[in-house]
């Protein structure tokens, strides 16, 4: 009997754990809301490309753009186009993105091939952002590809796909690519209390690219194009590819740092709050990190002190965070659900040789 | 055959009582997060009553004269726990007047609710909170605007916050009031920011019950804050913030800490059982002083260790609380060991054997800056010391005679 309790008590102990409430939800009924007051709701309306929409072949007023070093997003590799009107020449800025004039729209295309080692065979797109300049106000406008790949439709407010490809290892990489709401968008575009275009300046679109007609520095062919005024070439600086590896890793680190983060860590971005100064151009080494505190990191501090101790990338909040996935840690907040490997190495290794 | 027959009703009886329901939630992203984006200036968003679970991050930027409106904070609730992306619950962002009231926001993997950059928000009887209770896994603010002017915290709830439960960052003219903070490392936090007043809230069994910080290299500096007729009570819960924050440096049983800031008035509330000390008020020096020692023990758990470490290249900031004028509280304290675990705990108990202080000076005094910087006005019976650690602690006084002066009352009416 005695034997008998024994069991009937360690039963009772064990059916009542894993006894933590379920969660059920249920499934979103699908809602129509009408969205048309955003834009048009077919990415083919705007008639940007011509031919096969899944060409991306643009019309001749639509110039196609490259730039040095490009926000990672989740290895999706992305095609850029700029549509600027006739006769509204982008206004040059040596520092900082060009004024763009109303009327203006950049075009951003984010695909993967089946192999990325492959980069230009067998393409599934997943969705094209515009930033649409109207009367001097710039609209951020998410359009997902449908899977024939013949149409893209307005969706503001996000979705995940399911995506995979082969990655430049031989192996095969699946992830839920998130396509940003329209609010996402301004999350990273925000500058001040206005949306702003993050990529076109003169230091990134200052390379070669292969256009049509051949290939030519991009102000160069921007200028014959009528589209901007530039001043002498030799004269424009230019920020450096993070890939190029005959570049020093600390400029190359600090191009990667700009691109990933500095849309928000910047004296005028979304993430001021922060203290934390992201730019190549920041010389301040508080500001960039160095011996700076966390400020509202919460768990994002990982139990680390400071944003960056030189020689020391595991001590290193920065470091923490770039190389994280949990939505709580990783930086950017957004745009990517897994760790760009060769970025977060680069700024490991700058880290490293810190002194 | 008995025996299995009594194992059955054994088994049922100890578990029917607890064995929950299976929660059901309802989902309503799309459809809600369409109408953040597309709801027009001037409109209320109704919430209707009900459970609904979301996977991401919802956001409404840029809008003005917007009401969100739930059916009651327990009526309903907006769940992140199955949160996949992004680093807020809810994110309200660069608006106008936008006033959110009567529902429950619970556990998103960072913050539940941040408002940034927002001029007018007014949160009203909204419950955030992360359900399972105080972990260093929760997210760091249940309520969290920055950036903002013009904020309103009223009748709202915060538990479980890693950092802070109601923090309030490089704003200005906040009220906080008539709202309860409990099982936070912070329960209510000010920090940089300016024209505050805290009142008629109850923060209690939190690491510390109220805070209010100054911090430098940050993008401005806070001042002129009136914290009165709050209870704050058994702020005594073990630190479970994550290294490296600031808050990670404040020891159980801290009811009020004032670091660095000034013009401040601290009257009328109920300080109560804060087992380290009632109210503390030091300065960033003492904070950068302790993390020294910290550098040569890095792996010790509970010591100071945030401490921004160019922070006298900030021409800006004082690192030195001043003005602060603190009367006609009521302070008890039936405990007699304050928190061994931390680096200030242990300094009060060094310096104050057996009886915990009720206030705490830090003795760091800003040398630019004339005598009764600090006032206390608060009869025989409360225990105040002077640490006098600018020099090593020599000169440790519990006379609380020394800071017998009238201070500047506050009023931001």
């Amino acid at each position: 009997m005695r034997r008998v309790s024994l069991l009937v008590f360690f039963c009772a102990l064990l059916s009542c754990e894993s006894r933590k409430q379920e969660i059920i939800v249920l499934p979103e009924t699908e809602s129509t809301i009408d969205l048309s007051h955003i834009g048009k709701t077919k990415l083919s309306e705007y008639g940007f490309f011509v031919g096969e929409l899944k060409t991306l072949t643009p019309a001749a007023d639509v110039i196609p753009y490259t730039l040095n070093s490009a926000l990672f997003s989740d290895y999706a590799l992305k095609k850029r186009f700029v549509k600027i009107p006739q006769g509204r020449k982008a206004v040059y800025n040596a520092d900082d993105v060009f004024d763009f004039l109303e009327g203006t729209i950049l075009i951003k295309n984010f695909y993967y091939p089946a192999d990325l080692n492959k980069p230009e065979e067998n393409l599934r797109i997943l969705e094209t952002r515009l930033l649409i300049n109207e009367s001097g106000i710039w609209k951020a406008l998410p359009y997902i590809w449908n899977d024939e790949q013949t149409e893209a439709y307005l969706n503001v407010a996000g979705k995940n796909l399911d995506v995979s490809w082969k990655h430049t290892d031989g192996q095969l990489r699946k992830i839920s690519y998130s396509v940003p709401n329209m609010n996402q968008c301004k999350g990273c575009h925000l500058r001040g209390d206005k949306v702003k275009p993050i990529g076109p300046s003169a230091r990134q679109l200052n390379c070669d690219y292969l256009f049509s007609e051949g290939k030519q520095n991009q102000l160069a062919y921007w200028q014959s194009r009528g589209l901007i005024d530039v001043p002498e070439l030799g004269s424009i600086a230019k920020l450096v590819s993070y890939d190029d590896e005959s570049v020093a890793v600390s400029e190359r680190a600090r191009a990667w740092l700009e691109i990933n983060c500095a849309h928000c860590h910047r004296a005028d971005g979304p993430a001021k709050n922060s203290g934390l100064y992201l730019l190549s151009s920041e010389n301040d080494l508080s500001r960039l990190g160095v011996g700076k505190a966390p400020v509202a990191a919460g768990k994002g501090s990982g139990g680390l002190l400071y944003g960056i101790v030189p020689g020391k990338p595991d001590e290193s909040i920065l470091q923490y965070r770039i190389e994280s996935v949990h939505p709580g840690v990783m930086m950017p907040e957004l745009g990517r659900s897994i760790t760009h490997e060769e970025g977060v190495a680069l700024v490991r290794q700058w880290i490293k040789e810190m002194k | 055959m008995r025996s299995v027959v009594l194992l059955g009703a054994v088994l049922l009886l100890a578990c029917s009582k607890d064995k929950p329901e299976p929660r059901v939630w309802q989902s309503i992203e799309q459809s809600l997060q369409t109408q953040l984006i597309t709801i027009q200036d001037g409109d209320t968003l109704f919430l209707p009553e009900g459970n609904f679970m979301f996977t991401k991050s919802l956001a409404m930027e840029g809008k003005s004269n917007i009401t969100i409106r739930g059916k009651g904070m327990d009526k309903t609730i907006l769940s992140f726990k199955n949160q996949t992306e992004g680093a807020q619950g809810l994110l309200i962002s660069n608006g106008k007047q936008i006033t959110l009231e009567d529902f429950s926001i619970e556990d998103a993997k960072g913050d539940n609710l941040k408002v940034s950059e927002v001029v007018g928000i007014t949160l009203k009887r909204i419950r955030s909170v992360w359900a399972d209770g105080p972990k260093t896994e929760n997210g760091a603010y249940a309520l969290y605007p920055v950036l903002c002017k013009h904020v309103l915290i009223d009748e709202c709830i915060a538990m479980g916050s890693s950092d802070a439960g109601i923090y309030v960052g490089q704003s200005d003219s906040v009220i906080i009031r008539n709202s309860k903070a409990y099982w936070n490392v912070a329960g209510i936090e000010s920090e940089n920011s300016r024209w505050v007043e805290i009142y008629g809230n109850e923060a209690y069994e939190n690491t510390g019950g109220i805070l209010i910080f100054d911090l430098p290299g940050l993008t401005q500096y806070g001042h002129t804050t009136k914290v009165y007729n709050n209870i704050v009570r058994e702020n005594n819960h073990n630190n479970f913030a994550m290294k490296g924050n600031i808050v990670a440096s404040i020891p159980p049983g801290t009811g009020v800490m004032i670091l660095a800031t000034h013009n401040l008035e601290l009257t009328g509330n109920e300080i109560i059982d804060n087992k380290t000390v009632g109210t503390g008020i030091i300065s960033y020096e003492l904070v950068a002083a302790l993390n020294e020692g910290e550098v040569e023990q890095e792996t010790s758990i509970g010591g100071v260790q945030t401490v921004a470490n160019n922070f006298r290249a900030d021409t800006l900031y004082n690192p030195f609380p001043y003005g602060i004028y603190i009367h006609d509280n009521k302070y008890e304290n039936s405990k007699w060991f304050p928190a061994l675990s931390h680096d200030i705990g242990k300094l009060f108990f060094m310096k104050s054997f057996m009886n915990p202080p009720d206030i705490v000076y830090d003795g760091i005094a800003d040398p630019n800056r004339p005598d009764h910087q600090i006032c206390v006005q608060q009869g025989d019976e409360v225990i105040v010391i002077n640490l006098d650690a600018a020099n090593d602690f020599e000169n440790l006084k519990k006379d609380a005679r020394q800071f017998n002066c009238e201070g500047a009352k506050i009023s931001l009416r």
